[in-house]
């Protein structure tokens, strides 16, 4: 489904890269969590995949269902099934939930033939979408962000997910913010939303998320690239003994540069 | 040897005589004054501290006529410019004169008036107020309409009288063979505890060249309630000099919104007078320009008693080669304490080329008061774009879902739902233009 290769992405216009050749590998029905110190680039990293502005692909490609998609649009990234749940969701102050989720969903259906919802129709599907993540209705009408708290903010951003229902998902520290019954909620919501046809990619720095969402892969990012990639079992070696030690001992074995 | 210095005055930029045949005194009276007033008072320049940033050649470059001597066009249909709240509570007035037969009155609450005021020239309301509050020192355009006006819109509400239908002052403009002024005139006196909503429209129908300067009066009472929506939307070659002043007693509440749509040259002074304890007033605005479109705004909050109210949301949208200037004063007399007034300007650039002057000016003489103010100028901020964008609509319709935002809240507190109605559909002509 997504093949990313050799990707490098420095800061438009600057010479500061960020992203230093990374390559991954995301195949339908698979979660997969990218771990990594703070600034290691995995929030870079999802942002150039959704086609943020601020970053340029120097070298390398993204492919997705063997298309490259480097020289797309965030919007037809997004018509093509890409959702990336932010790290910090930005407040904007003025358009509801609901008017952004709207014209969202008409947009991607409408990129793809399929049939629109008129505000009835909207209107019955979004509120089908509350539970999968707990929601309640008066979120809808609330400006998108504006004044949740932190982990409200995350909750929203997989309440989008559900809505949009997208083939390939960046979720960026979702978990962070969220307090244990919250985390567990939203955890519950993403499996519901995970199926053999989708593919979900979660950062984190914590292993605690990994029990409630097992992920088939966890890869280790360091310094703009992905170190190491293996099962949940590295995520606990990562627990117990720190990226320094991993950081050393690949260094030992030659396997970073 | 002998010199003539011709002096600059408003009468530099007019065409023949100016005559008001006005048949009530008191009408008469204050065209006299301001025939008197124009003579002697120079037309602003650059050098002028509250003239400074704006560029007047949108009424410099022409003559403007009488509107007698211009050729005016018919007005034809206008209807769908009728507010459905107001059917029976409408005045239309045509390049400033008043139309019989468009206007609309009836099912009014006893004694309440709302009509053409050449027609009530004796009225005891009419006689002590007009042009009383209107007091703009050194200034060419409140005296330009004193001089000229002969029909206006008298609204009087007798004490505890409620007017429920929001009243309709709808001033049209026409097509013309020459450039004309005209000089719509309102007048408004709410006694005690009386309430109303007052829609005050100015509508170009055509993109011809005229000035309209209009002088808005509002006198409220002791317990007076009033709302008062002004919106321009006059042609796009017009020059529009706007004074609207109230003043208001204890107790009473005068919001007014203006809203800026149309115009190549916009100056609005709006001011209010709080003249007894405890009162509370809103000096709204909300300007979308483009092209090159001026604006200005230069409002006074005259706080001269004790505890009162006020708040002033100034909203800008700036696109293409526009200028939005804007001049907030904030007066609190030495005894006015309690006072808490609240004003903020917030300017949104979507071009490069467009400009924006804002200054915020406070002078305070008491000193338990709680007075704030704040100036943003910026353009739209990436990363919401971006969110948007993300999700899946164009980085075009982010951008315009965006400014509509920012511009929404103004338009919210319209009141009257046909207005905000047409006000959004304004908003998003403004924002989805090409
Ligand atoms: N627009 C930018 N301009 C300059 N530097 C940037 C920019 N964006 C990212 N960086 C830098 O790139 C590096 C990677 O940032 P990124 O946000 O991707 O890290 P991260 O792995 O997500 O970190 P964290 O775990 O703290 O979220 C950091 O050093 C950051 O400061
Ligand atoms: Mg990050």
């Amino acid at each position: 489904m997504l093949e990313i290769k050799n990707l490098h992405a420095v800061v438009e216009g600057e010479d500061i890269e960020i992203l230093k050749g990374v390559n991954l590998k995301v195949n339908a029905g698979e979660i997969h969590a990218i771990m990594g110190p703070n600034g290691s680039g995995k929030s870079t990293l999802s942002k150039v995949v959704s086609g943020h502005p601020e970053y340029e692909v120097t070298e390398g490609e993204i492919l997705f269902n063997g298309e490259d998609i480097t020289e797309l649009d965030a919007d037809e990234r997004a018509h093509l099934g890409l959702f990336l749940a932010f790290q910090y969701p930005v407040e904007v102050p003025g358009i509801t939930n609901r008017t952004l989720l709207r014209e969202a969903y008409n947009t991607i259906a409408r990129a793809n033939d399929r049939e629109e919802l008129d505000p009835l129709e909207f209107e019955d599907y979004i509120e089908s979408k509350l539970d999968v993540i707990d929601m309640k209705d008066e979120f809808l009408n609330r400006s998108i962000n504006t004044g949740f708290s932190g982990g409200e903010k995350k909750k929203n951003e997989i309440f989008q997910m559900a809505v949009l229902n997208p083939v390939l998902s960046f979720l960026d520290e979702t978990d962070s913010g969220l307090d244990i019954d919250a985390l567990k909620v939203v955890s519950d919501g993403v499996n519901k939303i995970a199926n053999d046809e989708n593919a979900i990619v979660m950062i984190t720095h914590y292993q605690r998320l990994l029990n409630y969402i097992k992920p088939d892969f966890v890869h280790v990012m360091m310094d703009g690239k992905i170190i190491k990639s293996g099962d949940i079992s590295l995520a606990e070696e990562l627990e117990a003994n720190g990226y320094d030690k991993m950081e050393k001992e690949l260094a030992l074995n030659g396997e970073a540069q | 040897m002998s010199e003539v210095i011709q002096k600059d005055t408003m009468l530099s930029y007019i065409n023949g005589e100016i005559q008001s045949n006005a048949n009530s005194v008191a009408i008469r009276a204050i065209n006299v004054r301001g025939k008197d007033a124009l003579e002697n008072t120079p037309f602003p320049t650059r050098k002028d501290e509250d003239w400074r940033f704006i560029d007047l050649n949108a009424i410099k470059k022409n003559r403007f006529t009488s509107v007698s001597y211009a050729n005016a066009a018919e007005v034809g249909d206008i209807s769908k410019h009728y507010l459905p709240e107001a059917l029976n509570t409408r005045l239309v007035f045509v390049n400033g004169i008043y139309n019989e037969e468009l206007s609309s009155i009836s099912d009014l609450p006893n004694h309440v008036i709302v009509g053409n005021m050449s027609e009530y020239g004796d009225h005891d309301a009419v006689k002590e107020h007009l042009g009383t509050i209107t007091n703009y020192d050194d200034d060419a355009f409140a005296p330009f309409n004193d001089a000229a006006f002969e029909d206006a819109a008298f609204i009087y509400l007798p004490e505890e009288t409620s007017v429920e239908a929001p009243i309709h002052i709808l001033n049209l403009f026409t097509d013309a063979e020459k450039a004309f002024y005209a000089t719509p005139r309102l007048l408004f006196v709410g006694e005690m505890y009386s309430k109303a909503t007052i829609i005050e429209e100015h509508i170009g129908l055509a993109n011809n060249v005229y000035l309209n300067v209009p002088v808005t009066e509002f006198r409220l009472f002791a317990g007076a309630h009033v709302h008062h929506a002004r919106i321009q939307r006059d042609s796009k070659q017009a020059a529009h000099v706007s004074r609207p002043i109230a003043m208001i007693d204890r107790n009473a509440e005068y919001h007014s919104y203006t809203i800026c749509l149309g115009a190549k040259l916009f100056r609005n002074d709006p001011r209010v007078i709080q003249n007894a304890e405890e009162v509370d007033f809103t000096v709204d605005g909300l300007v979308l320009i483009d092209g090159d479109q001026i604006a200005d705004t230069h409002s006074i909050m005259d706080h001269r008693y004790a505890h009162g109210n006020s708040h002033q949301l100034h909203k800008v949208v700036v696109n293409d080669n526009a200028h939005s200037i804007f001049n907030g004063k904030i007066f609190v007399a030495k005894d006015a304490q309690k006072i808490d007034s609240f004003q903020e300007n917030r300017n949104l650039l979507l071009s490069d080329d467009g400009k924006v002057n804002t200054k915020p000016q406070l002078e305070i003489f008491a000193d338990d008061v709680r007075c704030s103010h704040g100036a943003t100028i910026g353009h739209l901020n990436d990363e919401e774009v971006f969110y948007l964008h993300s999700r899946g609509l164009t980085e075009q319709k982010s951008r315009e879902l965006l400014v509509y935002a920012f511009a929404l809240e103004s338009v919210e507190s319209m009141e009257v739902e046909s207005v905000e109605k047409l006000l959004l559909d304004e908003v998003i002509k403004y924002t989805t233009r090409d």
